[in-house]
């Protein structure tokens, strides 16, 4: 079965390029920020802990991130191949055959990852260090290290959740062909812990650190990230809600476009409530961290700050960054995913006389209501962030900001959620709609 | 008798996966407002292209289609979706229904993606005829595969059109759901005067039409009219020897 696995790894390698990309990129930062605390073994007490404390917020941030993408980006890789699997079990492969194929493509794709990642992340940490040394936040003399820790970190988090991921998508697929029952109870269950962390963290900024200054931004932040997931794993009930109210309208202006839109969106939420959860990461985790760091610009402003609040404001905004680049790899697979297969449907709908315009204009109202559900789940999120932050740090709950760069955060989320989506469309709308069915 | 298929030398070469394979070699066919025709052939022999360039499903490589005396431009996808929409109807073995629509969803589906509005009563009319009025609510998969072919009928007839093709439309279905079909289909053409067009491998389906046209490698290979099973089969089986001998016969 592992000959089968690496084989089919060979033969289709398509399906795993995002996975890949996600393991490589999370990999990449673990390593990063892991090596600052093989650099810690080997320095003086303060720097120490300055390395230390980057490696655990920023770090931890990741590793969050990196368990999430790795994981959505895998199962869905994993649904894509359901043809092969169900194939492979009606040829007499068993439930327990075709789970080690899977464990094992994972493992496989999770270490080649890994080891790619290796020199990109040896390379990140010595300028990280440079980064803390310039800012004097870190002893000029501290030799940088990248051992142990870095590799363990980075080789043990990317695979374990590349299995952890494999085994639960095994273990959905495996039942009965067919017969996939979802557990709402379960994703429901985990939503609300999430949320409760997160008004905890936020309850926690608002009186535990107000008057900490720009400490308080370790647990802000955090609500938001915790709020962001726990609104997310709500994304089908959120998109069910969202396709209610904006059904009259999106019918209006799609004619039966829109009505296929809305049927559509009615009787996949599941699998475009996979699409809700990038964008909701994304807008949740960008506005909490950019507002953040604009609130903590302006009560920091003319007063003497800590040496490490400008290395604190370099590490938002690199977060915030290679957030969007790992929201930006789900989206796409995960709208991919939820287009590529729909082909037959597409070619089905264009054989009772759809044009390809109006196929489109479908997806773009599917996408929109998809958009607008992250959107305002992210939204929310990223107020468990704002509002208790600037309660701590500006006395105020509603920040004096501008709403640009929020208008730029939906702005991208919108042009990546659209330009993916039409993008997949236009591919499975080549040719004559016959040649679909065949 | 005014022709409501007309094809005049229709050529068809497939070649995207890089030899080129001649599915259709010159075929000049009409077929006549209120008939009933088959179109029989070895499968591979070009019977499936046929009916989609007449369609305007695909493109022919060469040749003119004729639909209600009007030409088919094979041009742009979106101009020949606008003109299936009022003029052919199609039905094909594997329905082609959507999942997600209600009985009655689907059948108003084309007038609709047209931007008319909905006309449920005669959508109702339709199925009432068909025998499907208590399942209009129904989705395509709690239906037999029976039932979803005259759903698929149903929504093929519902435009109007000039001409309904079928691309062997009983070849899922067991042998009662698909007499049923096939003598539904006789009473489209026979007491609503409708054209219909089908493909078929069975000589018994073939029966059920008024004549059939024989297809081998992409060229006519003869014609029958009132045609029974054995007949049929009996030049099926010498198709063979037919070849470009009768590559001129018109139904
Ligand atoms: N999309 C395609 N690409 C290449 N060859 C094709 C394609 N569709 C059909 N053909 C070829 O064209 C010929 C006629 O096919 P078809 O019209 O489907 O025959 P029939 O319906 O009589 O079985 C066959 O040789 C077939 O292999
Ligand atoms: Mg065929």
């Amino acid at each position: 079965m592992i000959a089968v696995a690496l084989r089919g790894l060979r033969h289709r390698p398509g399906g795993f390029v995002a996975t890949f990309l996600s393991a490589f990129l999370g990999a990449t930062l673990l390593m990063t920020f892991a090596a600052m605390l093989d650099t810690a073994a080997g320095a003086d007490t303060v720097s120490a802990e300055s390395l230390s404390t980057t490696a655990a917020v920023a770090g931890g941030w990741c590793l969050i991130i990196v368990i999430f993408a790795v994981t959505s980006t895998l199962s869905l890789a994993v649904r894509r191949r359901a043809e092969q699997t169900a194939l492979l079990r009606r040829l007499g492969a068993t439930g327990p055959q075709v789970g080690r194929m899977i464990v094992g493509e994972a493992v496989a794709v999770a270490l080649v990852a890994s080891a790619a990642a290796v020199p990109v992340g040896l390379v990140l940490g010595r300028l990280l260090l440079a980064l803390m040394q310039d800012t004097g936040q870190v002893a000029a003399g501290v030799g940088y290290a990248f051992g142990p820790v870095a590799l363990g970190v980075g080789f043990g988090v990317t695979l374990l959740g590349s299995v952890v991921a494999a085994v639960a998508t095994v273990r959905r697929t495996a039942g009965p062909a067919g017969a996939r029952p979802e557990r709402p109870r379960a994703r429901r269950v985990a939503g609300v812990v999430f949320l409760l962390i997160a008004t905890n963290c936020s309850v926690l900024t608002a009186t535990l650190m107000d008057g900490k200054g720009i400490d308080a931004m370790q647990t802000a932040g955090q609500a938001g990230i915790w709020a962001a997931i726990g609104l997310a794993l709500f994304a089908p009930e959120l998109l069910r809600l969202v396709t209610a109210v904006l059904a009259g309208p999106v019918r209006l202006a799609g004619g039966a476009a829109g009505e296929l839109a809305v049927l559509g969106v009615r009787q996949r939420t599941r699998r475009l409530a996979g699409a809700v959860m990038p964008v909701a990461l994304f807008t949740g985790i960008a506005t909490g961290t950019v507002y953040m760091q604009g609130i903590e610009d302006d009560a920091a402003a003319g007063t003497i700050q800590p040496a490490y609040a400008r290395d604190i404001q370099t590490l938002n905004y690199v977060v915030v960054g290679m957030i969007t680049v790992f929201v930006a790899i789900m989206l796409v697979n995960s709208l991919i995913a939820a287009t590529a297969h729909r082909r037959r449907e597409f070619a089905q709908q264009r054989l009772a006389g759809s044009t390809r315009g109006q196929v489109l204009a479908l997806v773009s109202l599917e996408g929109l209501l998809v958009t607008a559900t992250g959107v305002l789940s992210g939204s929310t999120a990223s107020l468990f962030t704002i509002l208790p932050f600037g309660a701590a740090r500006a006395d105020r709950v509603w920040p004096d900001a501008s709403p640009v760069a929020y208008m730029t955060i939906v702005v991208i989320a919108v042009a990546l959620t659209g330009l993916s989506l039409l993008g997949t469309t236009r591919r499975t709308l080549r040719g004559p709609a016959v040649a679909a069915l065949r | 008798m005014t022709d409501a298929v007309r094809l005049e030398t229709l050529y068809k070469t497939y070649d995207d996966t890089g030899t080129a394979v001649t599915a259709l070699d010159g075929v000049t066919a009409s077929f006549g407002a209120g008939t009933f025709t088959a179109v029989m052939g070895p499968s591979g022999s070009g019977k499936s292209t046929l009916l989609q360039c007449a369609a305007g499903l695909d493109r022919p490589t060469a040749g003119r289609v004729f639909l209600a005396g009007t030409e088919l431009h094979a041009g742009k996808d979106t101009a020949m979706t606008k003109f299936r929409r009022t003029r052919v109807g199609f039905v094909f073995q594997d329905y082609n229904l959507l999942p997600a629509l209600t009985v009655e969803q689907n059948v108003l589906l084309p007038s609709r993606l047209a931007g008319r509005r909905a006309d449920h009563a005669r959508a109702r009319a339709v199925l009432d005829r068909l025998g499907l009025l208590d399942r209009r609510d129904d989705l395509p998969e709690r239906l037999s595969g029976g039932q979803r072919q005259r759903v698929a009928i149903a929504r093929a007839l519902i435009g109007d059109p000039a001409v309904v093709f079928a691309d062997e439309p009983t070849g899922a279905l067991d042998l009662r759901s698909a007499r049923e079909v096939l003598s539904l289909l006789r009473t489209v053409v026979h007491e609503h005067g409708r054209t219909v067009v089908m493909v078929t491998h069975d000589p018994v389906a073939a029966a059920y039409a008024d004549s059939v046209l024989f297809l081998a490698d992409g060229r006519l290979a003869g014609a029958l009219s009132a045609p029974t099973a054995e007949a049929v089969a009996e030049r099926l089986a010498h198709l063979g020897d037919l070849v470009g001998a009768g590559a001129e016969a018109v139904a």
